[in-house]
């Protein structure tokens, strides 16, 4: 009788966690396997395990003392880039997307079709190009130039600005028109319509558009690698890079360090967003 | 006035402001693309924040702006530039190369063999001055500089006084310095020298412990004149003509480093097409982008599928445990668990041979070498590739099957439908009614995927024997990669900007066929 119970649910249920088990072994086993060997105290890669022996943060330690390798700048160059660009990204998209969803004017539909097929097109394809230009504007204004942050921020902007507007002008479509009619009638001018009602009323899309745009920023690798030379301007995709390449083998407990530090924030900030992430992209891109 | 118009007005200025420090220098530079950037940036500008015929455009211009900067006309430039030689030795203009190729110096036959006494010495602040006694009618004395003060410097004066009965006579203030104080500062006193009028310099030749140094002279006569009525350059040491030829000046047949850039019309893309050297990698890399593309986008797809189908059931227990643990590779920043998944798949330390171990025994193989051989890599990067893909479609997927109403499923049923002919007949197609776009997109997104190419493998192994940089693993984009920025084999922008024409041709093939594709299927399904 217990058995015949226990085939049962295996037929019905047991056999979708025995695969389903399988799946997330596969799924978090790296993962985990670079947080434990992160404190772990050991040697080198040939002689880690899943669990270690004895804990430590020796790896932490190593990882802010070498001024070779000068990990928490690129860490506070990545912040300070994704955050400006991300920030600058969402107010101008916020203008624009108010623009193409509440004024009346000839061109506004082609205007926002252009904005989509122009950002089908990934801004680092035409890499060569980018890097070209900067190389001028490098002569012009050295400051904005190929190696600076500016330039980097301005090329982020560039690059997904479009989309952006698209979706925010999606989500201000849904607030009702009635509210700024009712405002024009109380003599409320096109700005304060704008910063008092529809942009705080937008706020949760403008939320989860910034945090898109700054996980996006912070992860982009091949833009931050064609501009940035020098190590200490370097972002952490550019900079992780170099560590992982040296010696595999020698410096793993760092190498896993250096890991969970750039990955875990933008894990957490991921996860808490993962709904609105996976749906505002899903929305996007059955629309585009 | 209102407090508003008067900040548009200051802001305004500030920009014109710029504008108006940055053409003139666009224009010293030659950067005429930058200069026609910024003239149409400034005319946007001015004519919507001047006037109020555009209202609405106030609103869009500033975003816009870095729209039309950063996407549209690198666009239009890239095109422009696949139609140039632009590349290693031909990254300057005609004039900016006539100049580089002006500023070389020689030193004339007649001065070579010219060794002379050289005396190092030094003043109260330490800095070095050189006597040079050539003949009694050369006893030139003075500061010796460094290239980079050379034009500034004075001339070097005539003192035969300072040489009485073969000896020097150290003039007040100095101090001689010895031989091996000179080795002491050799490398110092390498870098300078002493100039005695406005084409000739004498330099430290040999440092002498017993007596005086050696010196010998160098030239800073002007290697090459350039003919602008022969279009022509003269080597004024050998005094040949070197005729302009397409992108090079031509010394009896040797091109002259550096060429300039010159339009070539269409010879990059007959290159790409007819160049045997070209056309091989580029074939095995594209073929190789597509396959990674659709492979990658199958397997996980697939995983993803059976993920959700197995445990979309009712009533089945830790659901949205699962849930969580499968979004976790793709909340990771894939620049992290790429690499991380480099270090696994070591072949000499990684977890992943030290797991094959036993198998490798039992079948009596060697150790597979990942990422070293083509096989092994290109199946590297699908395994990579699989396991950051599989979340995002587990999770479509589950939206999707939850949208398809059960009534369907049961009524199929009730008609005699097996489960795998109710899944094919029905709950397949509904679900590519809505995940199909999302498979093109991922499509798209991996026929470009730099970041795991690039991390994980380097496009490696590399392709033995081709003439330009690739690997087994290249895609179109990371191979472009290399023909521009990093092939080792300097920068190949024309020929790189050629290749992503191709890419930008097939994204946009890509998109039209989503558009119809996507369209048709809701025709057919949507009715239902």
């Amino acid at each position: 009788m217990e058995i015949s119970k226990f085939t049962n649910w295996f037929k019905e249920y047991g056999w979708r966690h025995l695969v389903g088990l399988m799946f997330v072994t596969f799924a978090i086993y790296p993962i985990l396997f670079v947080l434990t060997n992160s404190f772990a105290d050991f040697a080198n890669l040939t002689n880690s395990k899943l669990i270690p022996n004895s804990l430590t943060l020796k790896h932490y330690k190593l990882l802010s003392g070498d001024p070779l390798v000068p990990y928490f700048q690129w860490l506070y160059n990545t912040y300070k880039v994704a955050f400006l660009a991300a920030l600058f990204n969402v107010f101008l998209g916020t203008l624009a997307a108010f623009a193409f969803s509440r004024l009346q004017f000839r061109g506004r539909r082609a205007g926002l079709l252009t904005l989509v097929i122009v950002q089908m097109f990934p801004s680092f394809l035409a890499f060569v190009a980018i890097y070209l230009l900067f190389f001028q504007i490098s002569d012009v204004a050295p400051f904005m130039g190929l190696g600076t942050h500016f330039g980097l921020i301005l090329v982020y902007l560039g690059g997904s600005i479009g989309f952006n507007s698209w979706l925010i002008k999606g989500f201000m479509d849904t607030i009702s028109p009635s509210l700024d009619e009712a405002a024009k009638v109380d003599g409320a001018s096109e700005y304060q319509i704008f910063s008092k009602i529809i942009a705080p009323l937008s706020r949760p899309i403008l939320v989860v558009i910034f945090v898109i745009t700054f996980i996006g920023i912070y992860s982009d690798f091949i833009l931050a690698a064609i501009f940035l030379k020098d190590k200490n301007l370097w972002t952490v995709a550019v900079g992780i890079n170099t560590v992982f390449v040296d010696d595999f083998n020698a410096d793993w407990g760092v190498i896993a360090a250096s890991s969970v530090i750039a990955a875990t924030p933008i894990a957490v900030l991921f996860i808490f967003f993962q709904k609105q992430i996976t749906g505002g992209l899903t929305a996007g891109s059955v629309k585009g | 006035m209102k407090t508003s118009t008067i900040f548009r007005y200051i802001l305004l200025a500030v920009f014109n402001a710029g504008v108006f420090y940055a053409i003139p220098l666009s224009i010293a530079f030659e950067a005429w693309f930058l200069l026609s950037l910024i003239i149409l940036n400034a005319f946007l500008v001015n004519i919507v924040y001047l006037t109020d015929r555009f209202k609405p455009m106030k609103w869009i211009l500033p975003g816009m702006i870095f729209m039309i900067s950063f996407v549209v006309f690198p666009a239009i430039y890239n095109t422009y530039v696949s139609f140039t030689n632009w590349s290693t030795g031909h990254i300057l203009n005609k004039t900016q190369a006539i100049k580089v190729l002006e500023d070389r110096t020689f030193t004339p036959e007649d001065q070579k063999d010219i060794l002379f006494d050289l005396y190092v010495l030094q003043d109260q602040n330490l800095q070095f001055y050189f006597f040079a006694d050539l003949d009694e009618n050369n006893m030139f004395f003075g500061k010796a500089v460094t290239d980079e003060d050379i034009i500034t410097a004075s001339f070097a004066t005539h003192e035969p006084s300072l040489k009485k009965n073969g000896e020097l006579s150290i003039p007040d203030g100095f101090y001689l310095l010895s031989g091996k104080e000179q080795i002491a500062n050799a490398d110092a006193l390498q870098d300078l020298s002493l100039v005695i009028d406005s084409k000739t310099r004498a330099k430290l030749f040999k440092i002498s412990v017993f007596g005086a140094s050696t010196g010998s002279l160098s030239s800073t006569s002007q290697l090459y004149t350039y003919d602008s009525t022969n279009d022509a350059l003269i080597n004024n040491s050998t005094n040949t003509i070197c005729p302009a030829v397409d992108d090079n000046f031509e010394c009896n047949g040797k091109e002259i480093d550096p060429g300039w850039r010159i339009y070539v019309g269409s010879e990059n893309y007959e290159n790409l097409f007819s160049n045997q050297r070209i056309r091989g990698p580029l074939n095995i890399v594209t073929k190789w982008t597509f396959q990674f593309a659709i492979l990658t986008v199958i397997f996980s797809f697939f995983v993803g599928l059976l993920l959700s189908m197995i445990l979309n059931k009712d009533n089945l227990k830790f659901q949205r445990i699962y849930r969580s643990l499968f979004i976790l590779p793709y909340a990771i920043p894939a620049f992290v668990s790429v690499l991380v998944w480099k270090g696994l798949l070591n072949p000499d330390y990684g977890v992943i041979n030290n797991w094959f171990a036993p198998i490798y025994e039992i079948l009596e193989i060697e150790p597979i070498k990942w990422l070293k051989t083509k096989e092994s890599a290109r199946a590297a990067v699908l395994l990579v590739n699989t396991w950051l893909g599989f979340p995002y479609m587990f999770l479509i997927t589950t939206g999707a099957l939850q949208s398809i109403p059960k009534e369907l499923i049961e009524a199929a049923k009730v008609d005699g439908a097996s489960g795998i002919q109710s899944f094919w007949r029905i709950t397949f197609p509904l679900l590519m009614v809505s995940i199909s776009p999302l498979l093109i997109g991922s499509f798209a997104f991996n026929f470009n995927n730099f970041t795991l190419i690039f991390l994980l493998s380097g496009g490696g192994p590399p392709v033995i024997g081709s003439e330009v940089a690739v690997g087994w693993t290249d895609i179109l984009i990371s191979f472009t990669y290399k023909l521009a920025i990093s092939g080792g084999r300097g920068n190949m922008f024309g020929l790189a900007s050629t290749v992503t024409i191709v890419v930008f041709g097939i994204v946009l093939l890509i998109s039209a066929l989503s558009f119809r594709y996507t369209k048709r299927l809701e025709r057919i399904y949507g009715n239902i």
